[in-house]
């Protein structure tokens, strides 16, 4: 069985079509959705639908906890802020019902997913340092849980002591021993330097996990973030991936 | 403290800084170095250290530990020298540190049969026989030379434009003698002599740098591929 595993697209329709032809080729059983869906680009409605049509597993991301309004968006940068007001006048109640519904974790086959973290799902924590990731351990009962929410692929493997090393998100093969916290990047606004989408898949069977990177086309996207009057700093991050 | 910078697909994956006198490198997370691809094996390759100088050693390892593109059982690492092992590369830094490890055998590991791995095995064993046949260390003729291969045979050659140099080269503004390779201890070293900028390696400009396997040397419009004589 092999699955592609895609998160943080934030209604960046153009990056997720892009990375959805790719996905295509790779003729995977699955696509698990890790959240955030919406929030930060112009087409939220087209996202939603997209990922409702082709994933079958879906997750809340804070993004989508925020246009439910149980979260508070006072801690969100101004940017942020602005484009989760944005996002909450486009979409519809129909939209809305259909992300009142993600879950907040999901396991599957030994595997744990997740936005943020494990230790908490609701609290949106950011697990980007080995010291962050070494809680995170404790909150999940497989080998690999594959997380999303700080846009920068990374692997965090437990070694013999339980310490966690990090690296930076590369292509893969897991031991069967050793226990993983994998964060799978960001489809629709990379934060790695690397412009490109970002999506993992991962082959059960042959036990690989691998990292694809998918160029599309960021001046359409940015043009039209741009006409919808989003804050500039959303529209000019996409081109360097920052 | 040595210093080693892990590479996949020329993106760091991570840096290790370390004051420990040995390193082992393989797939298991028993490893200081862990590189978790079927091309690498359980126990691969270590990074023994002294108060002189670093060695890499290979295990016996099933797809071999490269270092600059020469495949090794045990040499002694430079500045800057990468080490290939499957897909992954390891820039070491000196400062340094490592040791010897117990026998591979097949343990899972992946007989690696990418264009890549090929490549520069195919590429090694044409050296090697190259290096064997001429009993030291080569220049490969490349973009306007002369010859296809010429044997390093005493302790400076000169390159440059005047006729009674050792190796020709072309290029305006290009020095009568515009650059001599000197050897120095066991190493090959290449120092500019003439105009500024026209002798490289890799593409960058040089005063007096020493000579790695499989550099790319330029004078003028004349380039030649430096290969390493050592029995690596």
């Amino acid at each position: 069985m092999k699955v592609a595993l895609i998160s943080d697209i934030h209604g960046n329709l153009e990056a997720l079509s892009a990375i959805l032809r790719e996905i295509e080729q790779l003729q995977v059983d699955d696509i698990f959705c890790l959240g955030d869906v919406i929030g930060y680009g112009c087409d939220p409605g087209a996202c939603l639908d997209l990922v409702d049509k082709y994933a079958s597993v879906k997750l809340m991301g804070n993004h989508e906890f925020a246009v439910l309004k149980r979260l508070s968006t006072d801690s969100y940068t101004p940017a942020a802020k602005v484009s989760t007001e944005w996002t909450k006048q486009q979409l519809t109640d129909r939209e809305l019902t259909m992300i009142a519904e993600y879950q907040m974790l999901h396991e599957f086959e030994g595997i744990t997913l997740v936005h943020s973290s494990p230790v908490a799902p609701d609290k949106w924590q950011y697990i980007l340092s080995a010291d962050q990731a070494e809680p995170a351990f404790d909150h999940f009962s497989g080998n690999i849980c594959f997380y999303g929410h700080t846009h920068m692929p990374m692997i965090f493997r437990e070694m013999p002591d339980s310490s966690p090393r990090q690296q930076t998100g590369h292509d893969f093969d897991p031991a069967d021993d050793t226990r993983y916290l994998v964060n799978i990047g960001s489809v629709g606004q990379p934060r790695d330097n690397d412009p490109r989408a970002c999506f993992v898949s991962y082959d059960l069977e042959n036990s690989e996990i691998k990292f694809h990177r998918v160029e599309y086309d960021i001046t359409k996207t940015q043009g039209k973030m741009t006409n919808a009057e989003l804050p500039d700093v959303l529209v000019q991050r996409l081109a360097v991936g920052r | 403290m040595a210093e080693i910078v892990v590479k996949y697909d020329n993106k760091v994956v991570e840096r290790i800084v370390t004051e420990k006198r040995r390193l082992s490198i393989g797939r298991t997370n028993e490893n200081d170095i862990v590189l978790e691809n079927r091309g690498v094996s359980r126990k691969h390759a270590m990074i023994e250290f002294n108060d002189k100088a670093a060695i890499v050693i290979d295990n016996e390892s099933l797809n071999g530990t490269f270092v600059n593109s020469r495949k090794v059982s045990e040499e002694v690492l430079r500045d800057d020298d990468i080490i290939t092992i499957g897909k992954y590369q390891l820039i070491y830094n000196s400062q340094n540190s490592s040791s010897t490890d117990d026998a591979a055998g097949f343990d899972g590991t992946m007989v690696l049969n990418t264009k890549a791995h090929r490549k520069l095995v195919e590429k090694d064993r044409k050296e090697r026989k190259l290096v064997e046949r001429y009993g030291g260390s080569l220049l490969l003729g490349g973009e306007n030379t002369d010859f296809s291969e010429y044997r390093i045979d005493r302790d400076v050659i000169t390159i440059g434009k005047a006729k009674f140099v050792h190796v020709r080269a072309k290029g305006f503004w290009l020095s009568g003698i515009q650059a001599k390779i000197v050897k120095e201890n066991d190493y090959y070293k290449l120092v500019n002599l003439g105009r500024k900028g026209k002798t490289m390696i890799n593409g960058e400009p040089i005063d007096n740098q020493e000579l790695k396997n499989g550099d790319l040397i330029s004078v003028g419009k004349s380039t030649y591929k430096f290969v390493e004589g050592k029995n690596r």
